[in-house]
């Protein structure tokens, strides 16, 4: 990445100077987090501050709301971004893999054990009875999902103006229509961010507004 | 048949031009339906099940890999989905910079606006594929207020819904 320098760099994101957490302890760490972050995404961010921030020291409150916003925008999974930053700041490269380790691989097997248990049954008649009712359940809760990535933004919007406003629906609404008409995902998707990119910044937004 | 190189290189494709747990769904969504791999009852199914399951949200995709493909489909999601999030260490180094530059915020606006806005497409596409009626009108809207009360955990939500599923049909 131009302009930044190694110095810079290594400053920023250096593993921390002590390290007094062995690989060991880490890994029990990370794999607390995994095994007790039921949930969803909130109840995972809230272990990993608490462990991160409050019970281990590996940094600070601010920090860990930086990197928070840098996985914002990066590519992926939010969290796992978030524990490759903090793995990375406790031990370099075995610090993320341990942390990769100690996050996914309970959750992930346990993902996996919950899917093998649903196929090996999703033919019995009950199952299929109660599939029919899961279904609109579950986009019940996919609206409140949709709902609460876009809340923050559209108020953001309010409070800065109708502009602002506007353009936060108009991307919304456009974009939802937009697919209906078949439009490649990714190229919406990322035409969006850059209208948004040209749009704010034209228009002026408030700092530290998404979260 | 799926083809597991190709399957891998889509999954890949949609974490790394995406950002957070539910952002490649739309690209997944596109890229797996076009290719008669996945079927919209199977995404839901994956998402219901993502839901209830411990660590990030965004794990969904590893059901949906082993309803498509088996073990095999699941863990090359695993490893699909873990490297992407790599790159945050490049990101790391210029956020000092440009993170709080309101071309990167309205970068990441759009993106969630229109990840937010093209999810409401596929969710209204599995409940035309559920059967749009009073039923499932009721279902869809009492678990959206049971949600939005974040005192019922969703495994107890669904498990509601799934006991009136067996009672009703």
């Amino acid at each position: 990445m131009s302009g930044i320098s190694d110095r810079e760099f290594a400053e920023t994101i250096a593993p921390a100077a002590v390290s007094h957490c062995s690989p060991a302890r880490q890994l029990r760490i990370w794999l607390n987090i995994g095994i007790q972050s039921f949930g969803g995404g909130a109840a995972t961010l809230y272990l990993i501050r608490r462990a991160a921030v409050e019970q281990h020291g590996w940094l600070t409150d601010e920090e860990f709301t930086r990197y928070w916003g840098i996985c914002q925008i990066s590519p992926g999974i939010n969290l796992i971004g978030l524990c490759i930053l903090i793995g990375w700041r406790v031990s370099g490269w075995l610090g993320v893999a341990l942390a990769l380790a100690g996050l996914l691989l309970p959750s992930a097997a346990i993902t996996i054990a919950l899917t093998a248990g649903y196929a090996s049954v999703e033919h019995v008649p009950m199952v299929r009875a109660a599939l029919r009712g899961t279904a609109p359940a579950t986009v019940g809760l996919g609206l409140l999902l949709a709902y609460s990535m876009a809340r923050p933004l559209l108020v953001a919007g309010r409070r800065e103006g109708r502009a602002n406003l506007a353009l936060a629906w108009a991307l919304l609404i456009g974009s939802a229509l937009l697919s209906t008409r078949g439009a490649p995902v990714l190229a919406l998707l990322w035409g969006a961010g850059a209208l948004a990119a040209l749009g704010y910044w034209r228009l002026g937004i408030r700092q530290g507004q998404t979260r | 048949m799926i083809d597991a190189l190709v399957f891998f290189a889509l999954m890949l494709k949609a974490a790394l031009f995406s950002t957070s747990g539910i952002g490649n769904l739309p690209i997944v969504h596109q890229d797996l339906l076009d290719r008669g791999w996945a079927t919209d009852r199977q995404f839901t199914e994956a998402l219901a099940i993502g839901q209830i399951s411990p660590g990030p949200s965004g794990l969904w995709v590893i059901s949906l890999g082993y309803l498509l493909d088996g073990l095999r489909g699941a863990i090359l999601v695993l490893i699909a989905i873990t490297l992407p999030p790599l790159l945050v260490l490049l990101v790391h180094g210029f956020y000092r910079r440009l993170g709080d530059h309101p071309a990167t915020q309205g970068f990441v606006r759009g993106l969630s606006l229109a990840v937010a806005g093209i999810f409401l497409v596929v969710l209204a596409g599995i409940m035309r594929g559920a059967g749009i009626n009073i039923t499932n009108l009721l279902i869809a809207l009492g678990a959206l207020g049971l949600g939005a009360t974040r005192r019922v955990p969703v495994i107890v939500v669904l498990g509601l819904a799934a006991l009136v599923g067996i009672a009703l049909f």
